[in-house]
């Protein structure tokens, strides 16, 4: 059976190196008379200026020296420093077409030159791995922040090549496996004792409110008195000259301080002036300008504390305030209490007379400033006072991180922009914005003690050395993935708790120390898979069954995985097919569509830049999490459902959840949870390209970008990458300044050839996305602001044509294109799937592969779980 | 050959690493212990702080027609005119090998052409500042240290996870936050020494089982496999070379840093801050002689009220952009001067001035947008014999490596070349 497979594995392989031979990456010979026309003069057969001849160079790039020599040819070019300037000039079309025609002919030969021949390198569990191979391992979750950051080379974190080892880490690791021993023996030992704690809403809320009514309520009565007495003294014969004069100049605008109805009340300020005048101290205020700021509280919150007395339910609950006062309710995990996972819980209702896209809560923790508010999740608030609901979230309380949790209406994380919806509602109204969410109580309660399989592992039969023993062993097998740890290692490790028990350590404690060494060891910590130089084998059961465990859940294979893989069952195809199923129906699964999927659509972009509150109030923090998460929850669904790849360019349904459904205006949605909701025939949504994470992506917060947008759709949906920004290509100056909309200002990529070879391609995609604004909201006004004024708006012309290829008038006839073109997304996509699964760049010597994993997806029409079972079908998934 | 196939310890003498007897007998004398040092002749110390995205070109640079001392500081300079004499400007340095338009800091230190390797996508040679550890890192508690900053590749900074790769081109690991870099250096053993001691026979245990492990992984496997596990036997010779250091060390206590424990959640302005404070301890102290700082860009916006990414700013025109990117300049020069500040009223025991003795290296390989020639250049202290007070105009196209060649020498380190070097820069010495 074993001989049979490796027989066809060598035919297979054999077939394969034959097929991927003919790679080769030559610049086409038409663009030789460039060379001779511009460059021949002073690199060619009679003068070889710089040693460079260039007129009879060979257009084949096969070499690194080849390719550093045409890379300078390149460079020269784009800085414009060749041809010189009183040399003669070719046209912008030739040198445009030569630019485009080079620079793609170098990505290529650089890829050929660079590509790895198939070989995957022997990798180390990334950051996320080794979180998730802990928590299976342990039912501990651990803080992994403290080792270093993964990746960063532009490829996938699986890719073996481009993760390292360092000695920091090798320490990291011994820290980070003994914190999570130690949390996980104190679970299994049963002795951790459960707390809870409840905050009563009214309490503490109510009791802030009234008193601040109260107060203010005083204050301003105080102030009246005074005010009053002072203008008595101010009808003085005496003092009628220099009280005009004050009050001229109270009336003066003070442009600076923005506070509304200040003015008037500056007449105060100077009452010593006036004679007779009581001082403000007569009227318990410590000064004027205390006076002045109580009597401006009160003009500005009185109505707003007013109101608030006017609400209902106040005898059980309390409203959270979207502006100043009673922000958020806090309850805290006391500072002896285990680390663990706790259950936080409200009981929560929202008020109808608020909107709807108001009616959500945030959870989260604060920082020393009301705009440091870390959200861990987001809900949507759908209880009544006469019928509230109780939200529940679970919690990860570790033994360094805050132990404070907030719950507060969902809003922009910053202070300026609730002063701003503050004044805007207040101006609009005469009130401030009315309580949208009414809290009974807040608790937490843990830590949640569910009985993890690590507490049978981890219990000795005995506790003396053959107990320690067979403990350790027990567990490195586990650790390891199914392999049995050495002899010579064993014993070590035994050595190493014996050496702690004389140190006067109990058994367990002692224990914890060998145990930390295996979560620090290479067996753990790399998916080794050994193989004779030059020659690919066939996986063996066990490295099979981890490859497409951290393939399709980013964690270690589980018991019925192990068992067929003892069994060799594994290898049976239709064994191994049914186990893929099985694993994207399991939770775990989310872990290959949200980490997969934020790398491959390189989604990273979306934290590059803060969102700008004056232009997308409604894209805050939690809307952002929603936005991303939708595109998590899409891939998940179309892998649970089976449906085509094709829905991802183009879909007459949206995955979202409340949250977003108020966002994108979907009605009849609601709740925290994501679903399948159809769109009417006239939606732009549905596809990625209406996903307002992609959009937002495709600006900067403040503006959209139809470069980011044209280059992203290139890149990740049409398989047509513009090659990397090249250095040195002189930057336009020419536009400094002036107020232009999109489309003026990037007709200017069109002016130098060094642009053009690249955005006539990009642009016109961008052009017909602008539709959509920095948020992804649609529009069909562009506006251009700066300092928070409007300076001047442009109808959005989204009509464009793609370069050399068809033109569209909107963005639907846009996306029409784009899903006709679902055989080279279907390529991207799958180059992408290699490159992840297998933890090595994707080269040319997959390109075979990927056609056939393409070609067998295609007939079934490009049903999503059809990729995955050919590509863990095939040959190479099966080899090192 | 493999190291690792013979006695660890055994390596650890092989390598050469110096390992600097303390004098025992007088280090319960000194508070500030430094292990070798004479008083006389005060250790030399090297620092590279890397910013990634370039600077705003048009008033960063100084005029290139006033060269030599009389030359105007632009206003991206401008914070530094107090230390006017003790820096040199130096224009027309560039890395020939370097192509990637938003990497400002992989090849910076190292000179390397990324695609010199078939088969590979992208290789790295030994760093400036760890040639520079190889000759000053024996006698300190640390050969080198690594400050950074999350989000290499958003901050301009591209591949790698601090300023610094090591002789075989792999990325050394960088401490991305002050509190890390700071109980890295000065956290002091609570432990009273006897159980040190058993400790770090405990620690070697730990090693030797690891490698039990680590022997076993590595059978059977491939050149390229067995390459990339040989990081994990160096990570653990470098354990072991810290634990020798360590018992050379173990009477000593670390140096007292005189500066109270950084808060956690410090981003952009403070933390740069910070970590300059850290730095300017860590060379008093002499718990290193070598240190890089791979600064944040993006949180420093964001510590300046700018919302812009950091990438957009590079690309600026008239307009927010532009003057986002200028004061960053000038908000980093601020820095710097701070920094310069405060190396210089450090005090050395002969009264001279840390500066005095420190090298400090400050640049990006970006030079502003996508350009990578010229590179953005200052030089300041006097550990290298650097001439001072100077802007210096090079030939364009000098390689940026001859500058650290020059610096390497002026270190007293023999190197016959660094990276692309092809000789020393006379223009930049003293």
């Amino acid at each position: 059976m074993r001989a049979g497979c490796l027989l066809v594995c060598v035919c297979l392989c054999s077939a394969l190196a034959q097929a991927a031979e003919p790679v080769h990456a030559r610049l086409d010979e038409t663009q030789r008379a460039f060379f001779k026309d511009y460059c021949a003069e002073c690199h060619g057969a009679e003068t070889q200026e710089g040693k460079l001849r260039l007129d009879d160079i060979s257009f084949a790039i096969e070499s690194v020296e080849q390719a550093d020599r045409w890379q300078k040819i390149l460079n020269q070019l784009n800085s414009g420093e060749m041809p010189p300037e009183d040399a003669k000039q070719p046209a912008r079309e030739r040198k445009t077409e030569l630019l485009d025609a080079l620079s793609q002919t170098l990505a290529k030969a650089r890829k050929i030159i660079g590509d790895q021949g198939g070989r995957i390198t022997l990798r180390r569990l990334n950051q996320r791995e080794y979180r998730n191979t802990i928590r299976e391992l342990l039912g501990v979750a651990i803080d992994v922040r403290d080792l270093p950051t993964d990746g960063g080379t532009g490829t996938f974190d699986t890719v073996g090549a481009s993760l390292f080892m360092s000695s920091d880490q090798i320490e990291q690791y011994l820290a980070l496996g003994r914190r999570a021993l130690d949390e996980s023996f104190a679970r299994a030992s049963g002795q951790q004792q459960r707390f809870k704690t409840r905050e009563e809403a009214e309490v503490v809320g109510n009791k802030r409110m009234d008193g601040l009514f109260q107060s203010t309520k005083e204050h301003h009565d105080n102030y009246a008195r005074w005010a009053a007495a002072v203008d008595e003294a101010a009808k003085r014969p005496e003092n009628l000259a220099i009280a005009a004069q004050l009050r001229k100049k109270a009336e003066k605008p003070r442009p600076s301080s923005g506070v509304p109805y200040a003015t008037p009340l500056l007449f105060y300020h100077d009452w010593e002036q006036l004679r007779g005048a009581p001082s403000p101290t007569q009227f318990g205020f410590q000064d004027a300008q205390a006076a002045f700021f109580d009597e401006l509280q009160y003009k500005n919150n009185f109505s707003y504390y007013t109101d608030y007395q006017r609400l209902p339910g106040r005898d059980s609950g309390a409203w959270l305030l979207f502006y100043q006062a009673y922000r958020e309710t806090y309850v805290s995990a006391g500072e002896k209490w285990p680390a663990g996972r706790y259950t936080l819980r409200m009981r929560v209702a929202g008020n109808n007379a608020a909107p709807q896209e108001r009616r959500f809560i945030e959870v989260g923790q604060r920082g020393d400033d009301v705009s440091d508010f870390t959200v861990l999740s987001a809900h949507q608030v759908t209880g009544t006072l006469e019928q509230p609901q109780v939200i529940e979230l679970a919690v990860d309380v570790s033994t360094s991180g805050k132990r404070e949790y907030a719950v507060r209406e969902k809003r922009p994380n910053s202070r300026k922009a609730e002063i701003r919806s503050y004044h805007d509602e207040f101006e609009k109204t005469g009130h401030g914005p009315v309580p949208a969410v009414w809290i009974d109580w807040f608790e937490i309660e843990g830590p949640q003690t569910a009985e993890h399989p690590a507490a049978a592992w981890l219990r000795a039969a005995t506790r003396d050395r053959a107990g320690a023993r067979a403990v350790i062993e027990r567990f490195a097998t586990r650790a390891f993935r199914g392999v049995r740890p050495s002899a010579d290692y064993l014993d070590r490790l035994v050595a190493l708790c014996e050496a702690r028990r004389g140190m006067g350590d109990s058994f367990d404690d002692a224990l914890k120390e060998p145990l930390s060494v295996v979560l620090a060891s290479p067996s753990f910590l790399y998916l080794r898979e050994p193989s004779a130089e030059g020659k690919n084998r066939r996986l063996d059961s066990f490295e099979l069954a981890s490859r497409l465990s951290y393939f399709l859940w980013s964690g270690p294979p589980d018991d019925d995985l192990l068992a067929l893989a003892a069994s060799d069952a594994l290898q049976k195809p239709a064994v191994l097919a049914a186990q893929v199923d099985r694993m994207i129906a399991d939770d775990r699964s989310r872990q290959f569509t949200s980490s997969f999927t934020h790398q491959w659509l390189g989604m990273d972009r979306l934290d590059f830049f803060q969102f700008d509150f004056k232009l997308y109030r409604g894209f805050d923090d939690s809307t952002k999490a929603a936005a991303r998460e939708e595109v998590y929850q899409t891939m998940s669904c179309l892998l649970r459902e089976n449906l085509s790849l094709r829905r991802l360019l183009k879909a007459d349904f949206v995955v979202i959840n409340g949250l977003l459904a108020s966002y994108y205006g979907v009605d009849g949605v609601s709740g925290d949870a994501f679903r399948k909701v159809s769109l009417t025939a006239d939606s732009p949504r549905g596809g990625l390209l209406g996903m307002a994470a992609v959009l937002a992506m495709g600006g900067n917060g403040q503006f959209t970008s139809p470069v980011e947008r044209g280059a992203w759709v290139l890149r990740k949906l049409l398989h047509d990458p513009p090659p990397p920004a090249p250095p040195n290509v002189p930057q336009l100056a020419r536009l400094e300044g002036k107020i232009l909309n999109v489309r003026e200002r990037l007709r200017a990529h069109q002016e130098e050839p060094q642009c053009a070879n690249c955005h006539r391609k990009i642009d016109p995609i961008g052009f017909g996305l602008e539709n959509f604004d920095a948020a992804g909201k649609w529009r069909t006004e562009d506006i251009y602001q700066r300092n928070g004024k409007t300076r001047k708006t442009w109808p959005v012309d989204p009509a464009a044509a793609f370069y050399k290829g068809p033109a569209f008038k909107d963005y639907f006839e846009l996306r029409d294109i784009v899903e006709s073109r679902s055989d080279a997304f279907a390529q991207g996509y799958t180059e992408a799937l290699i490159e992840y699964a297998l933890g090595r760049p994707f080269g040319f010597t997959d390109v075979e592969l990927a056609t056939r994993i393409v070609n067998r997806a295609r007939d079934k029409d490009f049903a999503m779980r059809e990729f995955i079972h050919a590509l863990v079908a095939s040959e190479a998934f099966h080899s090192k | 050959m493999k190291a690792h196939l013979f006695n660890r310890r055994h390596f650890v003498r092989a390598a050469g690493t110096i390992v600097a007897l303390p004098a025992l007998e007088s280090i319960g004398f000194r508070r500030f212990a430094s292990a070798a040092a004479k008083p006389a002749a005060r250790p030399k110390r090297a620092v590279f702080l890397g910013f990634g995205w370039g600077v705003t070109e048009e008033t960063w640079m100084p005029d290139k027609n006033v060269t030599g001392p009389d030359y105007t500081l632009p206003p991206g300079l401008a914070p530094l005119a107090r230390h006017k004499s003790d820096f040199t400007v130096v224009q027309g340095l560039s890395n020939k090998f370097a192509n990637e338009a938003h990497w400002g800091s992989t090849f910076w230190l190292t000179g390397a052409n990324r695609y010199a390797e078939p088969g590979q996508s992208f290789h790295n040679s030994i760093s400036v500042d760890q040639a520079v550890a190889e000759r000053l890192g024996g006698e300190t508690r640390f050969a080198s240290i690594q400050l950074s900053s999350p989000d290499g590749v958003a901050n301009g900074h591209g591949p790698g996870l601090s300023l610094a790769w090591d002789a075989r081109g792999k990325p050394l690991a960088g401490l991305e936050h002050p509190l890390a870099a700071y109980h890295r250096m000065f956290s002091d053993e609570t432990l009273p020494l006897a159980q040190r001691r058993a400790m770090l026979v405990q620690k070697r245990s730990v090693l030797d089982a690891v490698l039990a492990d680590a022997k076993r992984v590595e059978r059977g496997l491939n050149k390229t496999d067995a390459d990339k596990l040989d990081e994990y036997f160096q990570g653990v010779r470098d354990i072991e070379t810290r634990l020798a250091k360590d018992e050379q060390w173990l009477a000593v206590p670390k140096a007292k840093a005189s500066l109270a424990e950084p808060k956690l959640g410090l981003a952009g302005q403070d933390e740069i801050q910070l970590m300059y404070d850290l730095i300017v301890v860590a060379l008093q102290t002499d718990t290193t002689r070598v240190i890089t700082y791979r600064q944040p860009v993006g949180t420093l916006l964001g510590s300046l009220g700018l919302k812009i990414a950091a990438h957009d700013m590079t690309h600026y025109t008239t307009g927010d952009r532009l003057e986002a990117s200028q004061r960053r300049d000038v908000a980093q020069s601020q820095l710097l001067a701070g920094l310069l500040d405060k190396l210089k009223a450090t005090k050395e025991p002969d009264g001279s001035s840390l500066l005095d003795h420190t090298v400090l290296a400050y640049g990006s390989n970006i030079r502003t947008v996508h350009y990578l020639d010229n590179c953005p250049m200052i030089f300041a202290g006097r550990a290298a014999g650097l001439k001072l007070g100077q802007h210096v105009v090079l030939p364009s196209h000098t390689p940026l490596c001859n500058a650290w060649l020059t610096l390497l020498h002026g270190l007293g380190v023999e190197a016959g070349s660094h990276g692309d070097s092809t000789g020393p820069v006379k223009e930049l010495r003293a």
